[in-house]
C-alpha cells in the first residue's frame, strides 16, 4: 500500500527437458502501480534475472527413468552457486518438457523436487502450458503485444515442438509436434536411437535408418526437411488429425501467422550457426533440423523474429511468467496460507443473478461430489465468475448463500474463493460478519479455467497473495 | 444563459449574414430558418461562386466496424458502417478493425467516433449532447430524500441556498450555516473516534447511484475494526472542506465526506471520499486525502467501502492523513 517501498520476490524457474536441465532465478519487484486517489493495485513491475545456470545434461537413469536424486543434486549445487538457500525461493515453478514428460517416473519426480527446491514452487507439465510458457520466456508474447502482429513461438526442444500463437499479448492457441533435436541420436557416427515417431513414418519417406547402422546424410535430410514442411503445414493451417508427428490436439487458433520466432536448443543453430558448426555437441539432428528449417522456401515467406532468449525461453518463462499477482483489496486469513494444489470449481453468475444464487448450494453441492466424493476432505476453490457489478444487499446474499452452502461439508474446510471482478475485500469482509469462526481466503482479479489448479502463497508486505495457476496433466 | 440575450445574438449573426451575401452576385441559395421565433420562417441567402471551389478529389471514408456501446441509460447504440469504395481496403478490413477494436476499448474516450465532413456523425454527436445533458442534470438535480431516509441520515444546509449561489460561491459551500452547526451539536455524538458526512456537491447523482453500496459496505468495515462511529448526516451543498466546519464543532479524531464529484462527459455519477485526520479550520489541504472515481465503471462502490475502513484504520494508526501520513509510513 506504500506507493515509495518496493517489495521484492525470489523466483525460481527449473526445466527439466528432454535432453537439457536448466534453472534460473530472478528477482521480482512490486510497486503500487495505481495513482494516488485510487485503490492500490499491486504489479510486478521489474523482473531481473540474476543467475543464469550452465546447461546441464537431463540425468536419466535408463532411457525411460529420470535420475531423481541427480537433478536435485543440481538443483541444490546451483542453489549455493547462486547464494541462495532453498527457503529464500517464494515463487516459481518447475516444469518438465517435451518428451520428458512421458517418462515413468516424471510425476513423481516433479512432486518431489517442487517439495525440496523450495517452500512455494509449483509442479507443472503439459505440452500446451509449455508451449504459453517458451512463447512468454522468448520474447514473442511480449512482442505481439507492442505490435499489431499476430506471432507464432516455435519452441524445438530436444524431443518435442511447442508451438504458442499470440496476438495483442493474447494467446489465440497452441500445437504440439514430435519434432525435435534429439528424435535421432547417433554415436561415433552410427544410429544409437530413433523416437518411435520417427519409425512410424519411416516407410512414408522411405529411409533406411536403423539402430546401429552408420548414417545416411541423404536420409537424415529427408527427415528433416520432412519436419520443417510439416511445421510449415502447421503454421499455415494445413496439418491433418492424421498426420503421425502431431501430438494431441490439431493448431487451434484462427487467422493468419504474421511472423514467427525460434526459440529452444534447435533455435540456437538458427540464429547462431557459427556456434553449431561442430556437429558433436549433442550429436543428434538438431544442427541439421535448424539448417532444414532456415533452408525451408516455404518458411521464409513469414517475417522471422529473433528471440530474446534460445535455449533457455521456456526456463525463463517458468521462472518468471508463472506468478501472479492477486488485486491488492483482499481478505485473507493468513493461517490457512500458503495454499498448494487446490482445484478450481468454476461458478458463472452469468443472467439473473437471483436465480444464479438459487442454484448455489446445488452446484456447490456438485462441487464436493466431484472433488471429494468420499468426504475425505480434499478442499477446492470457488471461482466466481462474471458477477454483475453488486450492491451491499446483494452482498450479503451471496456470503448467506456461501456460508450456508460449505456448512453442508462434512468436515470444517477454509473458504477459498476466488472472483474475477475487484469485489474480494467486501465479500470477504461480509462473509467475516456474519461467520468469524469460517476461516476465509477471499481474492481477486485472478483469471483461471475449470480443472485448473491453485496454488496461493502467504500475504505479502503489500497485502496482496502471489498465485500460480498450473494445469498438470501429464501425457501418457 | 439568458434566452433573450441568444435570441438577440442568432438574429444579430443571420442578418450579418444575409448583408454579406447581397452584396454578392451570381448566387447559389441556401435556405436558413430563424429557430428562435415562434413562427419559424425560411430566408434565403447566397453564396458566391468564388468562393465555391470544386473539390480535387471524393473523399474517401476508412473503415469503421460496427462497435455496440453499452449506453449509460442502458440503451445500444451502433457506430454505422461506411460501405468501402476501394477494394484494397475491403481486404484489409478484417485487421484494421481488429487493431481498431483493440485500441476503442482501450480507453472510454470518444475515439473513432467517425466524422461526416468536418463534424462529428450525428450519433456521435447526440450522444456527446446525452452526456453533457447528464452532466449538467447531476449538478442541479436534487438527492433522492427516500434514501437519506433510509439510511437515516438528517440533513442540514451550507451558507448557501441556490444552486447559483453554490457554484459561483466556493467558500459559502464549505461552510456551515448557523443554524446547521446548532443542529449537529444537538443531534450528534460529541468526538467520536470516525465521522461520516455525505454531501452532493457537484453531483447529486452520485449520491443517488452510490450511496448506499459505499456507505453499509464502510459502516460493516468500521463495525468489524471495533472503531467508534459518530452520528452520520447529509450536508446539501457542501464543497469538500465543509469537514472542517464539522470537525470544529464535533471534534472527531477523522472525518470522511463522501461527496459527488464535479461530474465529467464520461460519468456524471462519481463519488469521491475525502479523509481527513483532525479536520479543524486550519486544516491545510495536504492533509486531506482522497479515493476517487467510485462508480460502476470505476471503483466498484461496494468495494471501495470496504477498502476505505482500511484507510481509516491506518489515518487512526498513523494519526496523520494525507501528505503527513506518507511520512510517517516512511
Amino acid at each position: 500500500m506504500d506507493r515509495k517501498k518496493r517489495e521484492e520476490l525470489l523466483s525460481a524457474g527449473i526445466d527439466i527437458g528432454t535432453s537439457t536441465t536448466k534453472l534460473v532465478i530472478s528477482k521480482f519487484s512490486l510497486t503500487n502501480t495505481a495513482g494516488s486517489t485510487h485503490m492500490p493495485r499491486i504489479e510486478i513491475t521489474d523482473t531481473d534475472v540474476i543467475y543464469r545456470s550452465p546447461i546441464f545434461r537431463t540425468p536419466l537413469k535408463s532411457g525411460h527413468e529420470i535420475d531423481m536424486d541427480e537433478v536435485e543434486r543440481i538443483v541444490i549445487s546451483q542453489y549455493q552457486e547462486a547464494g541462495i538457500s532453498v527457503d529464500d525461493i517464494q515463487t516459481g515453478a518447475v516444469i518438465i518438457t517435451g518428451e520428458t514428460a512421458t517418462k515413468t517416473n516424471a510425476e513423481e519426480m516433479i512432486n518431489h523436487l517442487s517439495n525440496h527446491a523450495g517452500e512455494f514452487l509449483v509442479a507443472t507439465a503439459g505440452p500446451d502450458l509449455e508451449s504459453i510458457i517458451a512463447g512468454k520466456g522468448s520474447g514473442a508474447h511480449a512482442y505481439s503485444k507492442q505490435t499489431n502482429r499476430t506471432v507464432a513461438n516455435i519452441d524445438i526442444g530436444g524431443g518435442t515442438a511447442n508451438v504458442a500463437v499470440y496476438k495483442y499479448g493474447k494467446l489465440l492457441g497452441t500445437c504440439t509436434l514430435h519434432i525435435g533435436g534429439k528424435l535421432i541420436e547417433f554415436k561415433n557416427g552410427v544410429v544409437n536411437y530413433i523416437a518411435p515417431y520417427i519409425k512410424r513414418i519411416e516407410d512414408q519417406l522411405d529411409l533406411q535408418l536403423e539402430v546401429g547402422k552408420s548414417v545416411v546424410d541423404k536420409d537424415i535430410k529427408k527427415l528433416t526437411d520432412y519436419m520443417a514442411q510439416t511445421i510449415s503445414n502447421m503454421l499455415g493451417q494445413k496439418l491433418n488429425e492424421s498426420d503421425e508427428l502431431l501430438l494431441g490436439h490439431k493448431p487451434n487458433w484462427e487467422g493468419k501467422v504474421d511472423a514467427i520466432m525460434f526459440s529452444g536448443g534447435v533455435s540456437e543453430c538458427i540464429y547462431h550457426p557459427d556456434k553449431c558448426s561442430t556437429t558433436g555437441i549433442y550429436d543428434d539432428i538438431g544442427v541439421r533440423l535448424a539448417k532444414s528449417l532456415t533452408d525451408h522456401p516455404e518458411l521464409s515467406s513469414w517475417e522471422w523474429l529473433e528471440p530474446n532468449e534460445t535455449v533457455r525461453a521456456t526456463v525463463l518463462g517458468a521462472g518468471t511468467q508463472t506468478t501472479e499477482i492477486s488485486g491488492a483489496t483482499i481478505q485473507v486469513d493468513n493461517q490457512t496460507l500458503p495454499i498448494r494444489n487446490l482445484p478450481v470449481y468454476k461458478i458463472s453468475f452469468s443472467g439473473d443473478f437471483q436465480s444464479n444464487l438459487s442454484l448455489l448450494p446445488q452446484l456447490i453441492e456438485e462441487g464436493i461430489q466431484i472433488f471429494d466424493p468420499k468426504k475425505e476432505g480434499q478442499n477446492f476453490a470457488l471461482y466466481l465468475t462474471e458477477l454483475p457489478l453488486l450492491g451491499f444487499k446483494d452482498m450479503q446474499q451471496l456470503s448467506k448463500a456461501l456460508i450456508k452452502a460449505v456448512e453442508k461439508k462434512r468436515s470444517p474446510q477454509p473458504l477459498i474463493i476466488v472472483l474475477e471482478r475487484d469485489l474480494a475485500k467486501s465479500l470477504g469482509q461480509t462473509l467475516r460478519t456474519i461467520n468469524n469462526k469460517q476461516p476465509t481466503v477471499c481474492i481477486d482479479q485472478i483469471n483461471i479455467e475449470h480443472g485448473d489448479y491453485l496454488d496461493i502463497g502467504r500475504l505479502l508486505e503489500s497485502g496482496v497473495v502471489p498465485v500460480v495457476i498450473k494445469t498438470l496433466t501429464f501425457q501418457k | 444563459m439568458d434566452t433573450n440575450m441568444i435570441e438577440k445574438v442568432t438574429k444579430l449573426v443571420l442578418s450579418r449574414i444575409q448583408e454579406e451575401s447581397h452584396s454578392k452576385t451570381n448566387e447559389e441559395r441556401v435556405n436558413i430558418w430563424d429557430h428562435t421565433t415562434s413562427n419559424p420562417k425560411a430566408k434565403s441567402i447566397v453564396s458566391s461562386p468564388e468562393s465555391h471551389e470544386e473539390a480535387g478529389g471524393r473523399v474517401t471514408f476508412s473503415s469503421f466496424p460496427s462497435t455496440k456501446k453499452e449506453e449509460e441509460n442502458g440503451t445500444k447504440s451502433v457506430v454505422k458502417t461506411f460501405p468501402v469504395s476501394s477494394k484494397k481496403q475491403k481486404e484489409n478490413k478484417s485487421k484494421n478493425s481488429d487493431d481498431f477494436k483493440q485500441l476503442t476499448n482501450s480507453t472510454p474516450a470518444r475515439i473513432g467516433v467517425g466524422r461526416a465532413g468536418v463534424r462529428p456523425k450525428t450519433d456521435a454527436w447526440l450522444r456527446f449532447r446525452y452526456d453533457h445533458a447528464a452532466a449538467v442534470d447531476a449538478v442541479y438535480g436534487n438527492v433522492d430524500k427516500s434514501l437519506l431516509d433510509a439510511l437515516d441520515l438528517f440533513s442540514v444546509n451550507t451558507k448557501v441556498t441556490d444552486k447559483e449561489t453554490y457554484i459561483r460561491r466556493p467558500d459559502y459551500g464549505r461552510r456551515l450555516s448557523e443554524e446547521a452547526k446548532k443542529k449537529i451539536k444537538n443531534k450528534c455524538m460529541h468526538s467520536p473516534q470516525v465521522q461520516i458526512i455525505v454531501s452532493d456537491g457537484l453531483s447529486s447523482k452520485a449520491i443517488d447511484e452510490n450511496l448506499e453500496d459505499v456507505y453499509l459496505s464502510l459502516q460493516q468495515s468500521l463495525d468489524n475494526l471495533g472503531f467508534n462511529v459518530g452520528t452520520p448526516f447529509f450536508i446539501e451543498k457542501g464543497r469538500v472542506a465543509v469537514m472542517d466546519d464539522v470537525g470544529e464543532a464535533l471534534e472527531p479524531e477523522v472525518a470522511i465526506l463522501l461527496i459527488g464529484e464535479r461530474p465529467g462527459l464520461i460519468s456524471a455519477e462519481s463519488l469521491s471520499a475525502y479523509l481527513c485526520y483532525k479536520p479543524r479550520l486550519n486544516t491545510i489541504e495536504s492533509d486531506r486525502m482522497v479515493i476517487s472515481n467510485i462508480h460502476s465503471g470505476g471503483i466498484p462502490p461496494v468495494e471501495a467501502g470496504a477498502y476505505l475502513g482500511s484507510v481509516i484504520e491506518k489515518v487512526l494508526k498513523y494519526e496523520a492523513s494525507g501528505v503527513a501520513l506518507v511520512k510517517k509510513e516512511g
